[in-house]
């Protein structure tokens, strides 16, 4: 029996083969969309996962009074290791911010991040060396690894495993050091790495003052974490208090911890941000939106098809047939399809992964067994074909042959509202997707017109890791390389805009607060075109300004209240700062974040290091200066002169924007994904009611009925389906994209022209796509349609 | 075979009943052929319904060999269906994307008759209707009469003990009619198959050995023939 309804399915689809493959194609479609997306999701979701210990690690984060940090000090990590038996272990890690040059004769390589750990930390977060992880000996020995592919860049030629010798710094530097061996940067986990450096013991000497490390532990299972959380955070308060960092007791009251799951450093840190998991969740929810309005174009097509398969059912339930057998054999008929569709969609999402991967960085595939699909497509086809088959399986095979049999039963009544409900929900989801992909153009767009304060163009951000907190320091090499035509100004700071900025307590007009800092050197503002509001900048006729002379910005002023800024002071790091200037305000840190009070200063001991040159040149010399900077750079840098790395500012601050031009590619590939879909599904479907309505449409053209009046009358319907999409959709989108535009500090009004516009489309294409099957009916000559009842 | 019992039907339209049967009540007996006729709108059909369980009676027994319908599970109703009733109707409702050999062998595969004997039965009722060389055509390349004896052959393949069929004939020009009377006038004297039809024609009512006359809802006659 199987094979005869294989058969009969077969030639069923056969005979609607248009329909049939443009289900199939929307499903495929649909589904290789879907596929992509619970590939990321798997990805996204599994990081560390590996670690055997994975549910059981956590990371202490601090939070104060303004913000939560994963930097702690490195003896809480012991204290807590002794007090608490439930602490499995606790160890330190550091990211090394610094760039270091690692040199083997004429192999260089740049590192970024060299990842310092304790045997502890190494231990807890499955830092394995490739040859197993040893325990450095004593207290000074350092056991560095480079990943394999820095090996490769240092050593080409290496085959074993064995230590090597490296210099550090440039190679008159003199100093050296010993690779361990080397070490595999999984780049699925929270911790990567160039290399990592392993201590027996970090932060030894380290006080409660000094916040550099994080500690990760991990617990014994069954642990009751929310209960460790407060007790680490009534040890922290008391540690503070019994050290020497000088906090005073309320202080240290609204001082508090917390455990974070290795599970959630990725997608949601508590400390951070949790944009990847909301870009995670929003893909998803594509994704299923997209999968559900594929599948309801079958359920669509079978009710279009309804009237003609209720005889069969009849037939079928007077021959014996059981109604689960009708059920089954409906289902199986979905099966197939879907099936088909499902081969399809992962040859489109083998063809689209690349494209993929370089939006979101990541290096999917679906041939790795890793990725789970193995389990989740067979288990969305299963899922798919009951959405799809629900209407056919359920309802047809219940139909009873008495009635069905009559002769004049038509399915079209009690199908109506389903039918139409459904068109509604497509369409109503496509409209949504059309005004949000709208608004989030327009925002994109104010976002690149807009002004930022600042002038990125054109500023060379060289790197550097030579210390220029001095001015008298950087004077002769900005002489020199000021020198070179073209270059107009250069300047040194601790911090390059587009990046994040330091914190640190200052107290003016009697209030005390923590806010950002930023060390400079002279020309600071000139180089970034940062325009100033009143007083003056920073400049060399006046010796108090590398002692005490501070420039803050407009939100500094407003933070503190203070009314005549000028001449005032601000007091931090022991210093009485007089203020000098104030600048107009500018985004540093793109447009989801307000702008952070700043202050600005050359002198600031409690700072950071000044090592981030900035170059502003002429662009019309830029090739040339470039060239001559890099000849001449050894004798202009003479400490870290050898290799003259830069890069464009606007590059740089351009990566801010990653993540909003990631979400407008997905909304464009999901509107125009929907609507495709869902107009796919409307022609097969206009097809179907239109091929029904022949003899109705020729018996009106008998009596006399126009070819517009019948193209009006077949648009009717769908006209008022959407409609009343529209009218469902316009608020919804409007909540959702106000809530998105107010992720942003800085952001458009909400425009009304997308509204408008999604109507203006979705009707467009709804009577386009109409009219092309009626216009068929309304050409065809009435007496055929007749004489072929 | 079949016995009823002061069976009723009314569809209760806005507080109204309006009454389709009343109060009939009869008995058919194993190898009989039956004709019911009567003006249209009569019940007919609605009686003919009932008899074969598509339709519940409001009120009423019905013993269908012995057995109580209206106290059966569905199931029962399907075993019934599988293996003593066949249903030939006027529209013949045979299944379009079907040919003539599979619409045939349909009943069979729900009787779970293994394949050698399926397909000797079919070639059985194919050779005995002429319709070999039809066997691979779609219902849709036959002519009306062909139709209804594909039909009939559908209903005759699972060997029921009853054959209901709702105006057989009346799509059907008279040559072609005659010839599907005649095959249940043979169908019924050399198998015994009990057949009940639902015929306008006086002339089809003649081929049967019975004649029930409805009107109102009302069993007004019941009359022997001797076809
Ligand atoms: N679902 C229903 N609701 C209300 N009345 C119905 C329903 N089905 C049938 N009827 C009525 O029952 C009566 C009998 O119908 P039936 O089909 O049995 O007539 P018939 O004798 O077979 O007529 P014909 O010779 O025209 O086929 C008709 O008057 C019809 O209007
Ligand atoms: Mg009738």
């Amino acid at each position: 029996m199987f094979k005869l309804n294989l058969k009969i399915a077969l030639r069923n689809l056969w005979k609607n083969r248009t329909i049939t493959a443009i289900n199939v194609g929307g499903l495929a479609v649909a589904l290789s969309a879907f596929i992509l997306v619970m590939m990321y999701a798997t990805y996204e979701t599994s990081f560390d996962k590996e670690n055997p210990n994975y549910d059981n690690i956590y990371v202490v984060g601090i939070t104060y009074p303004e913000f939560k940090t994963y930097y702690t000090a490195a003896p809480f990590a012991k204290a807590i290791k002794q007090n608490f038996p439930e602490v499995e272990s606790a160890g330190l890690v550091k990211e090394g911010s610094f760039e270091l040059t690692i040199k083997n004769g004429k192999n260089t390589l740049f590192t970024n991040k060299i990842l310092a750990a304790d045997y502890n930390a190494a231990k807890i977060l499955n830092i394995n060396p490739n040859g197993g992880l040893i325990k450095p000996a004593g207290d000074v020995e350092r056991l560095t690894y480079l990943s394999n592919e820095s090996m490769k860049t240092l050593f080409p030629n290496k085959k074993d495993n064995k230590p090597e010798m490296v210099g550090f710094g440039a190679s008159n530097s003199g100093i050296t050091g010993i690779i361990a061996g080397s070490i595999k940067n999984n780049l699925h986990s929270n911790f990567t790495f160039d290399g990592v450096s392993i201590a027996n013991e970090l932060g030894k000497n380290d006080n409660y003052d000094m916040n550099d490390y994080t500690i990760c532990v991990q617990v014994k299972p069954e642990t009751q974490v929310v209960n460790l959380e407060q007790k680490i955070t009534n040890l922290y308060q008391a540690e503070l208090l019994k050290s020497k960092a000088g906090k005073r007791i309320d202080e240290v009251k609204g001082i508090s911890t917390f455990l974070d799951p290795l599970s959630n450093l990725h997608l949601k840190p508590k400390a951070g941000n949790d944009a990847p998991y909301k870009t995670l969740i929003a893909l998803s929810v594509l994704g299923v939106l997209i999968l559900v309005i594929a599948s309801i174009n079958f359920t669509n097509l079978s009710i279009a098809q309804a009237t003609k398969r209720a005889k069969e059912v009849g037939v079928k339930k007077v021959l014996g047939a059981y109604r689960f057998q009708l059920t089954t054999q409906f289902l199986v008929e979905i099966f197939m399809q879907c099936f088909a569709a499902t081969i399809l969609a992962l040859i489109l999402a083998e063809l689209v992964l690349p494209n993929f991967n370089n939006l979101f960085q990541t290096h999917l595939s679906i041939w790795h067994i890793n990725n789970g699909l193995y389990w989740q497509l067979p288990l969305i086809l299963g899922v798919i074909t009951l959405i799809a088959g629900i209407y056919p399986a359920m309802i047809l095979s219940g139909f009873k042959p008495a009635v069905v049999l009559k002769g004049n039963f038509s399915t079209s009544k009690q199908s109506y509202w389903l039918r139409n409900g459904l068109l509604v929900f497509q369409f109503s989801v496509a409209v949504v997707f059309i005004i949000g992909l709208f608004i989030i153009n327009s925002q994109l767009k104010y976002m690149s017109k807009e002004d930022l304060g600042f002038t990125a163009n054109q500023v060379v951000y060289i790197k550097n890791i030579s210390i220029f907190n001095d001015p008298i320091k950087f004077e002769p090499v900005r002489e020199k390389i000021l020198k070179i035509p073209g270059i107009k100004s250069a300047t040194v700071a601790t911090f390059i805009p587009g990046g994040i900025n330091g914190i640190n307590n200052y107290t003016a007009n009697g209030i005390k607060a923590n806010i950002d800092f930023v060390d400079v050197d002279f020309d600071y503002f000139e180089t970034l075109e940062i325009k100033l509001k009143e007083g003056r900048l920073f400049s060399n006729e006046f010796k108090t300004d590398t002692i005490n002379s501070a420039v803050i910005n407009e939100s500094a002023v407003a933070k503190y209240g203070i009314k005549n800024p000028i001449g005032q002071t601000i007091r931090g790091c022991n210093i009485d700062y007089k203020i000098i200037g104030v600048i107009k305000d500018f985004k540093t840190q793109g447009f989801e974040t307000a702008i952070q009070p700043t202050i600005y200063t050359i002198k600031d001991p409690c700072g950071g290091y000044k090592t981030q040159i900035m170059l502003k040149i002429e662009e019309s010399k830029m090739t040339e200066a470039l060239a001559n900077l890099k000849s001449q750079w050894s004798t202009i840098n003479k400490l870290d002169g050898e290799d003259f790395r830069y890069q464009f500012l606007d590059e740089l601050y351009g990566k801010l924007f990653k993540k909003q031009e990631q979400l407008q590619s997905i909304f464009f590939a999901a509107a125009i994904l929907t609507i495709f879909i869902a107009i796919l599904g409307l022609f097969a479907f206009a097809k179907y009611i239109t091929n029904g309505r022949m003899k109705e449409i020729a018996v009106r053209k008998i009596l006399g009925a126009s070819d517009i009046q019948i193209l009006k009358l077949l648009n009717t319907s769908f006209f008022a389906i959407v409609v009343i999409a529209n009218l469902i959709s316009w608020p919804l989108a409007y909540i959702l994209t106000k809530k998105w535009l107010e992720t942003f500090a800085y952001r458009i009004e909400m425009p009304i022209l997308p509204f408008a516009l999604s109507a203006l489309i979705t009707i467009c294409l709804t009577v386009i796509t109409v009219s092309i099957q009626a216009q068929k009916a309304v050409k065809s000559n009435p007496v055929d349609a007749l004489k072929y009842e | 075979m079949i016995e009823l019992k002061n069976i009723e039907k009314y569809y209760a339209n806005k507080g109204v009943k309006s009454y389709i049967l009343r109060h009939v009540t009869t008995s058919i007996k194993q190898g009989e052929f039956v004709s019911i006729m009567g003006p249209s709108g009569a019940g007919k059909s609605t009686l003919l319904n009932i008899l074969g369980m598509l339709e519940e009676p409001t009120y009423g027994e019905y013993h269908f060999m012995g057995e109580d319908v209206t106290a059966m599970k569905e199931r029962q109703r399907i075993e019934l269906y599988r293996n003593h009733i066949g249903f030939v109707f006027q529209a013949y409702h045979l299944i379009d994307e079907m040919t003539v050999a599979e619409n045939i062998e349909a009943p069979l595969l729900y009787k779970k008759i293994p394949g050698a004997e399926r397909k000797s039965r079919i070639a059985d009722v194919l050779d005995r209707f002429n319709m070999v060389a039809k066997k691979d055509l779609f219902p849709n390349q036959l002519s009306g009469g062909q139709q209804q004896l594909v039909g009939i052959a559908r209903a005759l393949v699972a060997q029921p003990s009853i054959i209901l069929a709702d105006e057989p004939t009346g799509n059907l020009q008279s040559a072609q009619a005659e010839q599907i009377m005649d095959l249940f006038k043979k169908l019924n004297q050399e198998e015994n198959i009990t057949i009940l039809q639902v015929t306008h024609s006086e002339k089809n009512a003649q081929y049967g050995n019975r004649i029930l006359t409805i009107e109102d809802g009302v069993i007004k006659e019941d009359v022997s023939v001797n076809g």
